[in-house]
């Protein structure tokens, strides 16, 4: 039986893109953190609902609550958030796309389904240990529309290349 | 048998839930503590600051490039305003070394070894950002190794920016004069008034729509103006005193009318750092 290469190729990508989201957050820091608006780069979890959406891989839960963790140990140094959002995200992927066929639209809608419960639960997390205190309506007019602009103009980018990819390396 | 499986399911998320809990309120509960991270932490960070370093470097370099040829187009305007700054540099420069000498000459016969304005200083550069909007923090290329200390006060080129949170061997990370946690670290600082007093107090927080530092705590309310300038004052133990924090932007009353609220423009720009230096204090 042969081994697939995904079994490499996906941890690889996935830590790759986990580092791009903090470079591309450092690099376009005065773009992407105004007063007015603050974008989360979130490469990682295109990534994942890609792979989870096109791929076949094994032990994609583990992987994922790994990154999670290496997300949190350093970008956040608050263990617990990220750890959980991940692997939440993939369940919620694999939840909704039991009942669709696969198309551009429907994994558009899927990601950007998921890219707003990540959000909205980083920013719960947040709000419930003190480091931040802005509101409700403040959270979706600072963050959460820009983040899901910003994320979605990423993913019409990168949905072709991507799934490409993944289906290439998973026969 | 469904129930069986609902059951199963409820436990597993609750006990996620739980575990996911109890590490968060640990984490914050040992963040401020001198020990934290431990070792295990460390030794994740490094790793991951390693691999950090080589999936960045393309993104700097092409940032790099893209900043070069930027200043190349600038370079004939910035050169002829900055002749004529050099000119007067120089008889400034003079000054500040006899001033140096002279100071550390009255130093000595007070036997005054080590004052609140002594510190070493320690450059990193930036390696990579929070992509999150709620924590303001920059993860810089020096550690423990390098003699790095947390609660040290961190600077730009144009001022300071923030305080070291977190210190592993080889990365620490720093979290910026920008967040509204409430439970970072406060800065004491002084403004320097024309009339030669000073003012004391701390930064408590950071107005975002303003981009403004607000400092609070004030000692005594008179003499401030716009334009003053703003620095640390060393006390507290973990800053040295005379880093440059800001100019003075306004002067308000608090919310009871009993003390009243600077606002302080800073001079750093926190979105836009490469190159950070590290005071530490010597004493």
């Amino acid at each position: 039986m042969r081994i697939s290469r995904m079994r490499y190729f996906f941890p690889l990508g996935l830590f790759i893109a986990l580092f791009l989201d903090g470079a591309l957050s450092q690099v376009f820091a005065g773009a992407m953190f105004t007063p007015t608006l603050a974008i989360e780069s979130r490469l990682v979890l295109l990534w994942i609902v890609m792979a989870v959406c096109f791929g076949k891989i094994d032990h994609i839960i583990l992987w994922t609550v790994f990154a999670g963790l290496v997300f949190d140990l350093y970008y956040t140094g608050i263990i617990g958030a990220f750890v959980v959002i991940m692997p939440l995200i993939v369940y919620l992927t694999k939840l909704m796309y039991r009942f669709f066929t696969p198309s551009f639209i429907v994994v558009l809608l899927i990601y950007l389904i998921d890219i707003t419960v990540a959000t909205v639960v980083f920013y719960w997390i947040n709000l419930l240990i003190g480091f931040t205190n802005v509101s409700m309506a403040g959270f979706i007019g600072l963050s959460l529309g820009s983040t899901l602009a910003y994320n979605l103009a990423v993913f019409v980018l990168l949905y072709f290349p991507l799934q490409r990819f993944f289906e290439s390396f998973s026969r | 048998m469904q129930r069986f499986f609902f059951n199963k399911r409820l436990i597993i998320v609750l006990v996620v839930l739980i575990i996911s809990f109890v590490l968060i309120a640990f984490s914050i509960t040992v963040r401020n503590n001198k020990e934290t991270p431990p070792l295990v932490q460390q030794v994740g960070n490094d790793a991951s600051g390693i691999v950090d370093r080589v999936v960045a470097y393309p993104v700097n370099g092409i940032k790099g490039a893209l900043g070069s040829f930027s200043d190349l187009m600038n370079t004939y305007s910035e050169n002829q305003r900055l002749k004529g700054q050099v000119d007067g540099l120089a008889a400034e420069k003079v000054t500040n070394q006899n001033l140096e000498k002279e100071n550390k000459k009255l130093k000595e016969q007070l036997k005054l070894n080590k004052t609140l304005t002594d510190y070493e200083t320690i450059s990193a550069s930036v390696l990579t950002r929070s992509p999150s909007a709620w924590q303001n923090q920059v993860v810089i290329s020096k550690g423990s190794l390098a003699g790095i200390k947390k609660n040290a006060a961190v600077m730009s080129k144009k001022g300071l920016v923030g305080r070291v949170t977190e210190v592993n061997k080889t990365n620490s990370k720093v979290e910026l004069l920008s967040t509204t946690n409430d439970s970072a670290n406060r800065f004491a600082t002084q403004v320097m008034t024309k009339d030669d007093k000073v003012v004391n107090g701390l930064i408590t927080g950071y107005n975002e729509n303003s981009n403004y530092l607000v400092m609070g705590q004030i000692t005594v309310k008179t003499g401030m103006e716009k334009g003053d300038k703003v620095i640390t004052s060393g006390l507290g133990g973990n800053s040295p005193k005379g880093l440059y924090v800001g100019t003075v932007a306004k002067v308000e009353e608090d919310d009871y009318g009993l003390a009243s609220k600077v606002y302080v423009k800073p001079a750093a720009d926190f979105t836009d750092l490469d190159v950070v230096t590290v005071a530490k204090r010597v004493d």
